[in-house]
């Protein structure tokens, strides 16, 4: 089941800083991009040779603006996969196949003000937000986590909205969030993108100060982490066992083997890629199962999770 | 059939502070002991305010702190009517930040004008909650007039705008906080179902 797909030709490539650069994308055939909402991502079909890596990126410009599509790319240190592909081989005047825009972090419409903590690459979606927010006049509060060497890259690509409701934060700590989540006014809601780990610690927080779970939204995508233990995949209907190394996420692994696997998000969000577990114990890192589901071992979302057991037999 | 089976009528249960919270404000439109309004102050942890509404001009709407069970300090208003206690309420939400909790008790008119406060102010449904305590009297909104009748204990009730005899529905609208009235003589004028005292 393919969903329906849009012909995309690189507009501009702009290199940010030596792991980060920015693609805008416009209609090949011409005319207006498809509608999105701020939070939106797109699904990026790159054919690499045989491979083909299907990858999710937020969407960092205004949604009203539909003249073009941008997202912003890091290049992953050991990345065999869409994001060194798109570093290495993209360029000016190629044209790419992209799903239509999904949302899976939209903006709280009942919020009165939005307080936004982002860590690294995981400030994109706020991009887009913030380009929404501002041209609404909704207030807003961003905090942006950062190594020091990045600080400038970040600082530049917020320059347009930079003033008192802006801080970015480079010393490690997540110190200076304290205080503004003991300050919010009734009615705001506070979202979260980037690693696992500080959107863990953000969440924590924001319960400890009193933050009920409907005010808290998080993106894990684009901040997932897929490494772990290795493992063997042992895909029963395939009739195919497939060796997942310890910096391969489980369902690239299956891809990169040549099989298809259901997929949205590719973040543990959307619940697309669930797989039933026929035996194996699954490690869970999504975001979809409930803890009943779970405890019960009897299904993995492949785009996350891995295995806790050396072998991982799955309905596939 | 005049009087519905539609059961939109809100279900309450019994209040209890919610841990999570960082500050209570329990709200009461009757002097009320608040171990009986609300369970689990003693292990409230955190700040708790308690406002009641006293009916009476012998109270100065300030606040008293004392202390409550074991640990946390209550600090109590009395108020002269529920005008005056909203009047502080959407001042003091309009100062609030999140990780408050608010909680209301009494009847139906109380808590849902307390519900809908806490909304314009920006509280999550989950942020507020309410029970019911003392009478059942219903506040009527005119479908055809759009005035709301306070303290009907019948099953029927004249209009306080136009003037209707209406029938009480079990039909309860958030948006109003208020039940349904329909003209009871609608299609037969004149021709009106027995008055019953339904609502004590
Ligand atoms: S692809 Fe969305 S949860 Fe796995």
């Amino acid at each position: 089941m393919m969903a329906q797909t849009i012909a995309l030709r690189v507009a501009a490539v702009t290199p940010l800083s030596p792991t980060l650069k920015a693609f805008t994308f416009v209609p090949a055939a011409g005319g207006l991009v498809p509608p999105s909402g701020p939070g939106a991502h797109l699904r990026l079909f790159l054919r690499d040779g045989a491979k083909l890596h299907k990858n999710a990126y937020s969407l960092i410009a205004n949604p009203a603006d539909r003249s073009h599509l941008s997202i912003i790319v890091r290049r992953v240190a050991a990345s065999k996969g869409g994001s060194a592909f798109l570093h290495e081989q993209v360029g000016e005047g190629d044209v790419i196949e992209a799903g239509l825009p999904a949302n899976l972090f939209p903006v709280t419409r009942t919020a009165r003000r939005h307080l936004m903590v982002s860590g690294g690459i995981g400030v994109t979606p706020f991009l887009a937000y913030i380009a929404a927010f501002a041209a609404e006049g909704t207030p807003w509060q961003l905090h942006h986590f950062c190594r020091p060497d990045e600080r400038e890259v970040f600082a530049a690509l917020l320059a347009p909205y930079a003033g008192g409701s802006l801080h970015i934060h480079c010393d490690g700590t997540l110190d200076g969030l304290d205080a503004a989540l003991r300050r919010q006014p009734l009615g705001t809601h506070l979202y979260t993108c980037g690693p696992e780990s500080l959107m863990g610690a953000v969440l924590g927080q924001a319960q400890a100060l009193g933050w009920p779970k409907v005010r808290l939204h998080s993106e894990s995508f684009g901040g997932a982490v897929a490494g772990g233990e290795p493992f063997i995949a042992v895909l029963k209907r395939s009739g195919i066992e497939v060796a997942v190394d310890a910096e391969t996420g489980l369902l690239d692994a299956i891809e990169a083997a040549g099989v298809e696997a259901p997929c949205l998000c590719r973040g543990g969000a959307c619940g697309q890629c669930l797989i039933e577990v026929a035996d194996g114990v699954p490690e869970h890192r999504d975001h979809f199962l409930d803890a009943e589901e779970r405890a019960s071992n009897r299904f993995i979302m492949t785009c996350v999770s891995r295995s806790r057991t050396p072998r991982l037999v799955l309905d596939l | 059939m005049l009087i519905s089976n539609i059961k939109s009528r809100p279900v309450y249960e019994r209040l209890a502070i919610d841990g999570a919270g960082r500050r209570h404000l329990v709200l009461s439109d009757a002097p009320r002991p608040l171990g009986e309004v609300i369970d689990g102050t003693e292990s409230a942890g955190a700040p708790l305010a308690y406002w009641v509404v006293a009916g009476t001009s012998a109270v100065d709407g300030q606040p008293q702190t004392g202390p409550a069970g074991n640990a946390a300090e209550v600090e109590t208003r009395a108020f002269r009517a529920a005008a005056h206690l909203f009047d502080r309420l959407t001042h003091r939400l309009g100062q609030e930040t999140v990780g408050l909790r608010l909680y209301a008790v009494g009847e139906e008119g109380f808590i849902w004008e307390v519900a809908k406060l806490a909304r314009a102010a920006g509280l999550e449904t989950e942020e507020c909650r309410t029970a019911h305590a003392g009478s059942l009297r219903r506040r009527v909104f005119c479908v055809h007039c759009k005035t709301i009748t306070e303290g009907v204990t019948t099953s029927l009730a004249a209009c306080a705008g136009c003037g209707a005899q209406l029938v009480v529905r079990d039909h309860f609208s958030r948006s109003h906080a208020a039940f349904m009235g329909v003209q009871a003589d609608a299609e037969a004028p004149g021709d009106l179902p027995p008055v019953e005292e339904l609502f004590p």
